[in-house]
């Protein structure tokens, strides 16, 4: 939409139809790109979120249930030594009777069972009077003074020969390169008198965590003990531990990881003191493509309907406005009030410009009625100036008055009413504002001769006019003011006796007339002025308006600027040379 | 020497007319002069001019009418009309009409003495003169003796009409006017012209015991302007009309 010259001319204070428009298109599409922006941004985290959630969901209970089932495992393990029957002997024997033979029967018993299995890294067998079986025991270092008290068995008491899951061995021994075991404990109690005989401790090592993530596949998990011990996976993950993890609940937390956002989940095994941690970085899985391909799809819908419409709009709405609105400028700017035609897309624009048209039509008939009205007048003021006039009254009273200077004798009075009648007969006469030069000159002789009756002595005339320049026609009246101000202008100004030469030469068909006065001359400014057009056009400059105003006859007569030339010589003379091409 | 008549109401241009122009020079003479186209057409039988200055605003018959007259009856008569109002409707009346020139006033000695000048030319090759016209026409021999009492009888009838004269008469009754003014004195003793003003004078003496105006007498005899028939009332009567009718008044009484 450049057009500047139709733009410039809209109010300032009203918007234009065309730049509310486009506002209003940039402002759809931009709520559209950005409320799809948000929405997708909104969507896509919640998918992902939701979609992470439920992946580890799964991940968690599977792990869970797995945990469970090896705890289980082990469980029955646990039960299997603890009825061994070289075990349930050296609980039986009474104090003195346990020698060195029986503890490694029960060991070689323990063993025997375990053989089968993998994962247990120690067994443990207290009788109540705390003499113990171990396998691999050398691996451990023991707190013997805990192990005199109560307080580290009592949660296995409890449990009242249940397997009760806890670790590191309830703290009466540790492995000696530190690492961290997974304890059953359970309390034995005899078979046949259900006498409580003994303790049995099962520590499980955890690896056996660490090939159950291996085997599923796990790699973003860290296992670790309700006190904080890491037990095993991802060692990373262990300082995201909290005791917000300690419930079978699954907790979950947004953490940042390596830059980037991750969920983090974590929940305690059920009946178990081991807590399972989940990290998982928000993939591309998750964010749901489909509904975001609808949207995009609505989004780029949108966005082409907003500039099909603006488009609409602007082509048959606001550029048909600024056609009419351009014509309606052209026509302005070309002075006459002419219809337009233009094309419009719509009949509303067509009524539109119908009323314009109609509007024109009006216009001009009361341009019409006015013109025909000052037309009218001007006759009608014509008329009572001429009715003034009578010239024929004025011809008359010369004749008479003539005729009476005759008859008294007076012959140079009659000569002067001659010229005078001559000179107003030539100079008033109607009809024909272009006349032959010889009755321009004819008037100008008058005119001059009438004037040296007045001023007497100061101005001669002479005449150099060609033979065969005295029938071109020439616009009446040219050359009486130029010789006019010759005298007023220029030879009265000077004090002294000054000649006018009136010439005329056919010159290549043009006519070439000179006037030429011996006053006081021009200057060039002045000549400037008076040439330029613009010299009298103020009301101030009256003293040149006969010559400037003649000028401009002259001008517009022969339809040409440079047919009136100047020369001057301050002091000297003034010369003034027309030129008129012939109208033939 | 050719015959000039300048016809004008206005006495001041008449004399102007007659003393501003050196007509000798150019073998002219100014021979008869007219207050109005009525008293022009009533004269021009014995003034027979060769030119004629004819002013266009003139009362009762303005100088386009006295042109349309006379150079029906006068075909050789070169009229310059002269006139101090520069209207086009006059100037394209005179075109459809024989008039020689169209000038306009004040007169300028220069360009009327060129227009005669021209007009000189023109006569000189022609060769023919109103003033000759008497001598040429000897060998027309009038059969009818009765004649003349017919042209009584339509002059007598044709009275109120104001362009009748020898020529016009002449004409109708296919004489020359030169043979009719010598038959008409031979007959009656007296020139036409003198004939048809006794005739009217002699109405119009009637019409003024009546106690008619001037110019309402003027009109019913055949000379609708007052001035000029007040002058002929005068010259054949003795009196002015005015005079006479007060005292046919008095004597009435």
């Amino acid at each position: 939409m450049n057009r500047p010259g139709s733009l410039s001319r809209i109010n300032k204070d009203k918007e234009s139809l065309s730049l509310s428009l486009k506002k209003l298109i940039y402002g759809i599409v931009f709520l559209v790109i950005a409320s799809f922006v948000i929405s997708m941004y909104i969507v896509t985290e919640r998918e992902r979120r939701d979609y992470g959630i439920r992946d580890t969901d799964n991940v968690l209970k599977t792990l869970s249930s797995n945990v469970s089932s090896d705890i289980e495992k082990y469980k029955s393990l646990s039960r299997l030594i603890m009825i061994e029957s070289r075990v349930v002997d050296f609980l039986r024997a009474s104090e003195p009777s346990v020698d060195i033979g029986m503890i490694n029967d029960a060991r070689y018993g323990i063993m025997d069972i375990l053989n089968a299995t993998e994962g247990v890294d120690s067994v443990m067998i207290f009788r109540e009077d705390m003499i113990m079986v171990a396998t691999n025991r050398f691996t451990y270092k023991y707190d013997y003074e805990l192990m005199n008290s109560d307080s580290w068995r009592k949660d296995i008491n409890d449990g009242n020969g249940g397997a009760v899951v806890s670790l590191n061995s309830n703290g009466v021994a540790a492995k000696s390169d530190g690492r961290p075991v997974v304890t059953i404990g359970r309390e034995i109690n005899d078979i046949d008198t259900q006498k409580r005989t003994g303790l049995l401790m099962m520590n499980i090592s955890t690896s056996v965590f660490e090939r159950m993530l291996l085997r599923l596949g796990y790699n973003d998990i860290c296992i670790m003990g309700v006190d904080g011990t890491y037990l095993a996976g991802n060692y990373e993950y262990s300082e995201y531990f909290g005791p917000d993890f300690i419930n079978e609940k699954i907790e979950y937390k947004d953490i940042i990881l390596g830059g980037e956002e991750a969920l983090l989940a974590g929940c305690t095994v059920k009946d178990l003191p081991i807590v399972i941690l989940r990290v998982s970085p928000y993939g591309k899985e998750g964010i749901p493509f489909r509904i975001l391909f609808v949207l995009l799809f609505l989004l780029v819908v949108l966005t082409v309907l907003a500039i099909f419409v603006g488009v609409f709009i602007r082509k048959n709405i606001t550029d048909p406005i600024f056609g009419l609105s351009a014509a309606m400028e052209r026509n302005k700017k070309s002075g006459v009030l002419k219809k337009i035609e233009v094309q419009v897309p719509y009949s509303e624009f067509g009524m539109l410009e119908d009323d314009y048209n109609s509007m024109i039509d009006h216009v001009n008939e009361l341009f019409d009625k006015l013109v025909e009205k000052e037309k009218t007048l001007q006759k009608a003021e014509m008329r009572v100036l001429q009715e003034q006039i009578k010239p024929h009254f004025l011809y008359n009273s010369i004749e008479t008055i003539g005729f009476m200077a005759l008859d008294s004798g007076a012959e140079s009075v009659h000569d002067a009413l001659e010229t005078l009648g001559s000179f107003y007969r030539n100079f008033l006469s109607k009809g024909g504002r272009e006349i032959p030069l010889e009755r321009e000159v004819q008037i100008v002789k008058d005119y001059l001769s009438l004037q040296k009756l007045r001023y007497g002595d100061i101005l001669e005339d002479e005449y150099d006019i060609d033979e065969d320049t005295l029938s071109f026609i020439v616009p009446k009246l040219i050359l009486q003011p130029l010789v006019e101000n010759c005298i007023y202008h220029g030879i009265r100004m000077k004090g002294e006796k000054g000649t006018i030469k009136v010439s005329a030469k056919l010159i290549d068909g043009e006519l070439h007339l000179t006037i030429k006065d011996t006053g006081v001359g021009m200057d060039a400014d002045k000549i400037e002025s008076i040439l330029s057009a613009k010299g009298a056009t103020n009301d101030q400059n009256t003293e040149s308006f006969g010559l400037w105003g003649t000028i401009e006859r002259i001008r517009f007569y022969t339809g040409r600027e440079d047919v009136v030339r100047i020369r001057s010589e301050i002091g000297e003379y003034t010369e003034i040379e027309i030129l008129i091409p012939n109208t033939l | 020497m050719y015959r000039v008549m300048i016809i004008d109401d206005e006495e001041s241009a008449r004399k102007l007319m007659r003393a501003a122009i050196d007509y000798k020079s150019l073998d002219m003479e100014v021979v008869g002069e007219a207050a109005s186209g009525i008293e022009a057409i009533n004269i021009i039988d014995d003034i027979r001019p060769d030119i004629a200055f004819v002013d266009i605003s003139m009362p009762f018959m303005d100088g386009i009418e006295f042109t349309e007259t006379a150079t029906k009856r006068y075909p050789n008569l070169i009229i310059i009309i002269m006139t101090a109002i520069d209207k086009f409707e006059y100037a394209r009346k005179c075109v459809s009409l024989p008039v020689f020139d169209y000038m306009l006033k004040p007169m300028v000695r220069a360009e009327v003495t060129k227009v005669l000048e021209k007009v000189k030319d023109k006569l000189d090759s022609e060769g023919n003169r109103a003033s000759d016209f008497e001598e040429n026409e000897e060998e027309l021999i009038p059969e009818e003796t009765d004649s003349t009492e017919l042209i009584k009888k339509y002059v007598k009838e044709n009275i109120t009409d104001s362009t009748l004269n020898l020529a016009f008469v002449a004409q109708n009754f296919g004489f020359s006017a030169s043979y009719l003014s010598r038959k008409f004195k031979q007959d009656t003793g007296k020139n036409f012209a003198k004939y048809l003003n006794d005739l009217r004078m002699k109405k119009a003496i009637k019409y003024a015991e009546l106690g008619y105006k001037m110019y309402q007498t003027a009109a019913k005899v055949g000379i609708p302007d007052p001035n000029y028939f007040g002058r002929c009332f005068k010259k054949y009567v003795g009196m002015s009309y005015s005079d006479y009718v007060i005292e046919k008044c008095q004597v009435d009484k």
